[in-house]
């Protein structure tokens, strides 16, 4: 392609600043967005995670049915005599790498130790192995759930390069910024007060405590139903995964398609 | 015909200077095959249908024959906005031509207006025209108005993306005086080969023959390798 | 025509030089399309709206009014097609009222595009114009760059492949009626359902000869929200407060003119915001 100007000659307007806005680069950018949220949230002796099943790219629906929460550690491919969750949202791609490596990093701590790998531990690992790959990362957000050492629901996130924390409740991906305001009000009740406790500053903020597990769940499909209502990657399905005592409950729910 | 925005330009930020790689995003374009040619009685126009925005096709039926005047028409390739416009213009002019002077314009003065505006406002268009008409003072014409305004009077011209696959068929077939069932052939096999090697031209064949007898449209669809149904008026 | 205000262009461009984004605009995801049958013609839109990923308006109107006989379905930049729909409007009825004569597709299609090649794709409009007039049944594509089509079915917008691929698989010459009201409402859900941009609800406008033009509002309504699980109404009394003061009616109109409105309590409404119970 000819042009008139070089590439190095520059129009002189005082404000323009000398740019390469003219030159075309081409790269190689092997990351996408595949949409999609994912929600945690723990109980006194229990934690959930959710996700939608909808992948993304563009304006495009790759599938209706993409798992985002997966079982950790399990005996066998279904994933049974798992003890941890972990949910992964971002670069679909990047987030099966992740989810396969740690599965194995568990599975390989039972081999050796003849014990399950704690929560708290497999926390730490993963952060690890997110940190591993500092300069080209897994584009992730991911959410580990699982029982602490006192049967305590646990839940940290992480950001793509492994910094976390352990949390009561977390919205990550395309409606995080939607869902995680509820949250904040609805699990942490924060911005309420107890009506008539006292005048202007004296008002008594409303105590947060640890939720029923019928109430998280609905919760948690009322934050995806209206996520889906105002967030064009978020749909088609909701898969939930709730952790106790007694193991991993799955469970799906259709949402809309639009 | 996508490879024209090579070179035409929309200005600057300083509004002097062209900016040669601009892109008309998201534009509707006539990634073409057309040509014309003179026969003994006249004049053909040859075109296929395809219109696209990017790999999608918006229109597979397009037609890119346009009409100016009785017996003066165009092929149309480039952007689809540009040279729908330039060609309302042409005829508008050439309409008001004909009521004004009491005579029908020659497909010169037609010519020289598609010139005219595709040279002065060459900064701002993307359009490749062939004009063919037929008079009763000259006969039968084939012009051709590339890129940059320039007007080249030919016996036969091509043009579009597909064009630049049968340079040599059209050398080593074309002959002067053919009949019009000659010309018709052609024609019509000329831009089957170019519809066949060039991915942006595609959908059916249309031809518009220019003679003293009027215009007289053709129609061939590639459900029956383009052999027909022929004539549609 | 007393048009744009561009006495902003320069600090804009200023702005714009030192890395400040442009505003967004909404909705450039859509479906829209239509279909003409043996005695007249059907367009179809779906009512979502976005900014963004974010959805902006869940039932929003993409059907415009040109003249009685003749509508236009929008996509594109929101306000774009809203004042250049109108604006032509507006012409075309003095042009009506001027010439005595009902005013006829390929006149609008005409101004459209005119407008729009004007503009050299600035005003981000893609138009599905369509109508009856006195030579018959006009339906037609404009783009924003001022190119025109003119097809038996149309479909333009982010879902207007989705859409297509209805139309090119199931289209057939004798439409009926109610069979150009099926497929084109089918394309829309093919878009809303398989396209991002599009989603929400069906609208359908209907036009024929001798006949009273139908709006056809929210035809379908493929999407309805579920019922929430739980009831999100707080106690009185639980957002926090430092200061009250009770301004009165009567002190209040120092400040403004208050006019109470008469009669139906939805007059005023308009549509309503849902809000547990």
């Amino acid at each position: 392609m000819t042009s008139l100007i070089g590439q190095s000659e520059n129009i002189g307007y005082s404000f323009s600043e000398p740019t390469s806005a003219n030159v075309k680069q081409h790269s190689f950018y092997p990351y996408t967005d595949n949409g999609g949220s994912t929600l945690g949230i723990t109980g006194s002796d229990f934690a959930i995670l959710a996700g939608d099943t909808r992948s993304t790219s563009g304006y495009n629906i790759n599938s209706r049915m993409v798992p985002k929460v997966f079982k950790i550690g399990g005996d066998d491919e279904t994933g049974d005599g798992a003890q941890i969750l972990l949910s992964v949202v971002g670069f679909a791609a990047d987030g099966n790498a992740l989810k396969e490596k740690l599965d194995t990093v568990v599975k390989m701590y039972k081999y050796q130790h003849g014990k399950p790998m704690s929560v708290s531990a497999c926390a730490q690992r993963l952060s690890t192995i997110l940190y591993e790959k500092r300069f080209f990362p897994y584009y992730v957000h991911a959410i580990l759930a699982g029982l602490d050492e006192e049967g305590v629901g646990a839940l940290y996130s992480y950001d793509p390069v492994g910094s976390y924390e352990r949390e009561q409740c977390r919205a990550a991906g395309a409606a995080s910024s939607l869902i995680m305001p509820f949250l904040d009000n609805q699990v942490n009740f924060k911005n309420q007060y107890v009506p008539g406790s006292g005048e202007g500053h004296a008002l008594e903020p409303v105590k947060a405590e640890p939720l029923p597990k019928e109430t998280v769940k609905a919760l948690v499909r009322d934050a995806f139903t209206s996520a889906v209502e105002r967030h064009i990657e978020v749909g088609d399905g909701l898969q939930l995964m709730i952790i106790t005592r007694e193991g991993i409950e799955e469970i799906y729910h259709p949402l809309k398609k639009d | 015909m996508v490879s024209s925005h090579g070179t035409s330009g929309m200005l600057g930020e300083d509004g002097i200077h062209v900016d040669m790689n601009h892109l008309k995003s998201g534009e509707v374009n006539l990634g073409t095959s057309i040509m014309a040619i003179n026969f003994k009685d006249g004049v053909i126009l040859g075109a296929d249908s395809r219109t696209t925005t990017g790999a999608y096709i918006a229109n597979r039926v397009t037609d890119k024959l346009t009409q100016v005047h009785d017996t003066i028409w165009c092929c149309r390739s480039g952007s689809a906005a540009d040279t729908q416009a330039v060609a309302d213009i042409v005829s508008y002019h050439l309409n008001m031509y004909g009521v004004t002077n009491s005579e029908a314009p020659t497909t010169q003065v037609a010519a020289s207006l598609f010139q005219e505006l595709c040279y002065e406002n060459k900064d701002a268009l993307s359009a490749g025209i062939i004009l063919a008409g037929w008079d009763p003072r000259h006969g039968g014409q084939v012009y051709s108005i590339p890129l940059g305004g320039s007007l080249h009077k030919q016996s036969f011209a091509i043009g579009g993306s597909g064009s630049t696959y049968i340079y040599g068929y059209t050398d080593a077939h074309w002959r002067e005086q053919m009949t019009e069932q000659e010309g018709i052939d052609f024609v019509r096999s000329a831009l089957q080969e170019a519809i066949k090697w060039d991915g942006s031209s595609g959908g059916v064949i249309r031809l518009v023959v220019l003679t003293k007898n009027g215009a007289v449209r053709h129609l061939y669809l590639p459900d029956n390798g383009y052999t027909g149904p022929g004539v549609t008026n | 025509m007393p048009g744009f205000d561009f006495s902003n262009y320069n600090r804009n461009a200023a702005l714009h030089a030192r890395g400040v984004p442009l505003p967004k605009a909404t909705s450039t995801g859509t479906t829209i399309v239509g279909c003409i049958y043996d005695k007249g013609v059907v367009i179809a839109a779906d009512t979502r709206a976005t900014s963004g990923p974010i959805v902006a308006d869940k039932n929003c109107e993409k059907l415009h009014y040109i003249a009685p006989k003749i509508w236009c379905a929008g996509a594109g930049t929101a306000a774009d097609t809203e004042f250049t729909t109108a604006l032509i409007s507006s012409n075309v009825e003095l042009h009506s009222l001027s010439t005595g004569r009902d005013p006829r597709v390929i006149t609008c299609m005409t101004m459209l595009k005119q407008h729009l090649f004007r503009y050299q794709g600035h005003i981000g409009a893609y138009l599905v114009v369509a109508g009856v007039d006195p030579t018959g049944t006009g339906l037609y594509t404009v783009h924003a760059h001022g190119s025109t089509d003119k097809l038996p079915y149309v479909t333009m917008g982010s879902g207007s492949l989705a859409a297509m691929s209805v139309f090119e698989s199931t289209w057939q010459p004798d439409l009926d009626r109610q069979g150009a009201i099926d497929i084109c409402a089918e394309a829309i859900k093919a878009g809303i359902f398989n396209d991002l941009g599009s989603g929400s609800n069906v609208d359908v406008c209907v036009i024929e000869k001798d006949q009273p033009t139908q709006l056809l509002r929210n035809y379908m309504k493929p999407n309805d929200r579920p019922q929430k699980e739980r009831n999100y109404r707080f106690q009185r009394g639980t957002t926090a407060y430092l200061d009250q003061r009770v301004i009165s009616k009567e002190d209040m109109k120092k400040y403004v003119t208050i006019e109470t409105l008469s009669g139906d309590d939805n007059l005023a409404a308009g549509d309503n915001m849902e809000v547990d119970s």
